[in-house]
C-alpha cells in the first residue's frame, strides 16, 4: 500500500449585485484580481495537455458550451492570461478565472486531513476575496459551493489523484467506476429538482443530470464519468492522473473527505489487485437512478441480466479492505480520527469504518451525509410552511446552504444548531491559508512565492524558473519544514540566489 | 451576502508571514440558531427568488 497525492479543484458559483451572467468572465478577472493575500501572479500552460487522453490518443479540440457562446458573441476581451489571471499562493495553492468562475485549486496533499484543512483555507481566501471585490466595487458579492445554478448550467468540483502509470487505464477504469458511480450515497451534496429529464423533489447529486457519457476527455459539455484527460503535472512514462470530474462540492467538510478517501480505497485495491469486479450495464443510467432514488438498494443492472444495489457495490469495497488489506475499520467521527492519526493505512481505516457506521445509521449519516442534512433541513421547512418542493422556496434554501457567507448560509446555521457536529480546528485551518502542505513539493512552490516572488519567470505544478534557471518538480517530490536544519527548501533557495 | 462594510465579521490583516502559535481569525459573531424555531425563522429570511435569479456560466 503506497500513499496517493491528491488534489481537489473547486469552481466557485458566484454573484456580484446588479450584474448578470453576460458580466460574469469579467467579473471573476476582477475577483481573482482582488486576492488580498501575498501571491505570484501568472502560469505557465505550456506543458499542460488537456486534449490528451489516458487511452492513449488526443482530441483535435474540445466542446464548449453553446449558452457561453451565446453570451460571450460580440464581447471584446483583453488577453487570456488576463482574462485568468492566476495567482498561485505562498500554501502551494491557485486562484484563477475558469471560464467565469473562480476556481480554487488546493496543492497537491498526501493525507486527507490536509486535503480537507487546505480545502476549508480555500474556503475562507474566497470569502476574503468576495470582501475585498466587494469594497473594490462598492457592490455586495455572494459565493457559492455548489455546482449547478438550476438553469442548466454547472460547474465542477474536481478531484486529481497521482497513479503509477504502471496500473494502466484498464484497471483504474475497472476498479474506480464502480465507486463512481455509488459513492454518492455517502458523499452526494443533494439538489432540489432537475436539469435534465422529468421533475423530481430532491436527488442526491448536484452533477447526476449532467453526466452523459461512461468516458471521454470532456469537462465542458458532454460530461463523463469516467474522465480520461491525461495530464500527469510529472512526468508521464511514470506517472497518470485520475480526473474525477463527477463529484460534488461538499460543505461538510467529513463529505470531502470521505469522497477522496472511497476512490483512494478504490486505487489501493486496483494497485493490490483486490478490486471488486461490478460490471455495470448502463453506468450513466445507473448514476442518474440512483441519484432520484435517494435509497440504498435501488436497483443497478449488470452485463449477465442480474443486478445489485448502491450499498452493496459500496460494502463491498469496504469488505475487500478489511479482508484484503487487513484495515482494522474505526469508526470515529471523520473529523476527530482524522486529527489524531496520521498513517496512510490510519486515512483508509477511518474511511472504512465511518462510511461502514454512516452506512447503518441514518441519524449518523443525517449529521455527517450533505444531501441528507440538507433534505432534513428542508423537510422541516416545507412541513412547517406546507409548502411544496416545486415552490421556488426550495431551490431558494438549497442555494443558501451552500453560500460561504456564514451570516447566511444554511449549512452554517446547521452546524451553529448542534445538528451538523464538525470540529475541524480555525487555527489549523488558518495556518493552511499561508503553508503548504509538509512532505509536497507544494512546500517548495509555496516558499518560492514568499521568498521570491519577483525573480520567477515560469511557474506551473511540474517546473519553476527562477532567474533563468529552470528545475522540475516532480511530484513525488519530498519537502518538509523549512524551519528543520538543512531542508531542501532552504538548499534550494540558496542554490537560486547564488545562480548566476 | 458579503459587502464591503460588513461589520459582524472580523477580517484581520494580511500578516507578512504566517505565525504557526497564533489562534487564527476569530469566529465571526453570529446569531446562533439553537434549534429547529431558530432554524425555521433563518430560512424565513431566504429571498424566495434567489435561485430563479441565479445564473452561472457552464464551467467544468
Amino acid at each position: 500500500m503506497n500513499p496517493i497525492l491528491a488534489g481537489i479543484e473547486t469552481e466557485y458559483g458566484f454573484l456580484v449585485e446588479g450584474h448578470g451572467p453576460e458580466e460574469l468572465v469579467d467579473d471573476a478577472t476582477l475577483f481573482v484580481q482582488s486576492h488580498p493575500g501575498q501571491h505570484y501572479a501568472g502560469w505557465d500552460y505550456r506543458f499542460e495537455s488537456p486534449r490528451r487522453d489516458l487511452r492513449g490518443f488526443v482530441l483535435s479540440q474540445l466542446a464548449t458550451d453553446p449558452q457561453d457562446a451565446l453570451w460571450d458573441s460580440g464581447r471584446v476581451r483583453v488577453s487570456d492570461a488576463e482574462i485568468r489571471s492566476d495567482r498561485v499562493l505562498t500554501n502551494g495553492a491557485r486562484l484563477y478565472n475558469d471560464h467565469g468562475h473562480p476556481e480554487y485549486s488546493t496543492p497537491e496533499c498526501w493525507s486527507l486531513r490536509e486535503l480537507v484543512l487546505h480545502d476549508l483555507a480555500g474556503e475562507e481566501w474566497l470569502r476574503r476575496t468576495a470582501h475585498s471585490l466587494a469594497t473594490r466595487l462598492g457592490r455586495s458579492v455572494r459565493v457559492f459551493k455548489n455546482n449547478s445554478d438550476y438553469h442548466g448550467a454547472s460547474y465542477g468540483t474536481h478531484e486529481s489523484y497521482l497513479v503509477p502509470r504502471s496500473l494502466g487505464f484498464d484497471r483504474v477504469f475497472a476498479a474506480c467506476l464502480p465507486m463512481l458511480v455509488v459513492r454518492q450515497l455517502v458523499t452526494g451534496a443533494g439538489k432540489v429538482g432537475a436539469e435534465s429529464g422529468a421533475w423530481v423533489d430532491f436527488q442526491m447529486s448536484q452533477r447526476a443530470d449532467f453526466l452523459v457519457e461512461v468516458t471521454n476527455a470532456e469537462t465542458l459539455f458532454r460530461r463523463p464519468i469516467f474522465n480520461t484527460r491525461d495530464e500527469p503535472h510529472g512526468p508521464p512514462d511514470q506517472w497518470m492522473r485520475l480526473h474525477v470530474i463527477c463529484g460534488d462540492a461538499n460543505r461538510i467538510p467529513s463529505c470531502t473527505a470521505r469522497k477522496v478517501g472511497l476512490v483512494k480505497l478504490a486505487l489501493t485495491l486496483a494497485a493490490e489487485e483486490l478490486a471488486p469486479r461490478w460490471p455495470i450495464r448502463n453506468p450513466v443510467q445507473a448514476f442518474q437512478a440512483m441519484s432520484r432514488s435517494l435509497r440504498d438498494d435501488a436497483r443497478i443492472d449488470l452485463e449477465g441480466g442480474s443486478w445489485t444495489t448502491p450499498r452493496a457495490i459500496l460494502e463491498s469495497y469496504l469488505d475487500a479492505a478489511e479482508q484484503g488489506l487487513g484495515l482494522k475499520p474505526d469508526t470515529r467521527p471523520l473529523a476527530m480520527s482524522l486529527l489524531s492519526d496520521s498513517s496512510w493505512a490510519d486515512d483508509l481505516a477511518c474511511i472504512v469504518g465511518e462510511t461502514r457506521a454512516v452506512l447503518e445509521s441514518p441519524e449518523l449519516a443525517a449529521q455527517r451525509v450533505d444531501w441528507r442534512a440538507k433534505r432534513g433541513l428542508l423537510q422541516m421547512y416545507l412541513d412547517s410552511e406546507q409548502a411544496s418542493w416545486r415552490d421556488p422556496i426550495a431551490q431558494a434554501l438549497e442555494l443558501a446552504y451552500h453560500d460561504l457567507d456564514p451570516e447566511e448560509s444554511l449549512f452554517d446555521a446547521l452546524v451553529s444548531a448542534g445538528e451538523v457536529d464538525e470540529s475541524w480546528p480555525p487555527a489549523e485551518i488558518e495556518r493552511r491559508r499561508f503553508e503548504a502542505p509538509e512532505g509536497t513539493r507544494a512546500r517548495l512552490r509555496g516558499a518560492i512565492v514568499r521568498e521570491m516572488a519577483s525573480q520567477i519567470t515560469h511557474l506551473s505544478w511540474s517546473k519553476v524558473s527562477v532567474l533563468d534557471q529552470e528545475w522540475m518538480l516532480p511530484p513525488d517530490l519530498e519537502v518538509f519544514d523549512p524551519l528543520d536544519s538543512p531542508t531542501q527548501i532552504e538548499e534550494f533557495l540558496r542554490k537560486i540566489k547564488k545562480a548566476p | 451576502m458579503i459587502t464591503a462594510d460588513r461589520t459582524t465579521r472580523r477580517l484581520t490583516e494580511e500578516p507578512e508571514r504566517k505565525h504557526a502559535d497564533e489562534d487564527g481569525p476569530q469566529k465571526p459573531d453570529l446569531k446562533k440558531p439553537a434549534g429547529p424555531n431558530e432554524l425555521l425563522k433563518r430560512m424565513k429570511n431566504v429571498d424566495p427568488d434567489q435561485a430563479k435569479k441565479y445564473r452561472q456560466r457552464s464551467g467544468q
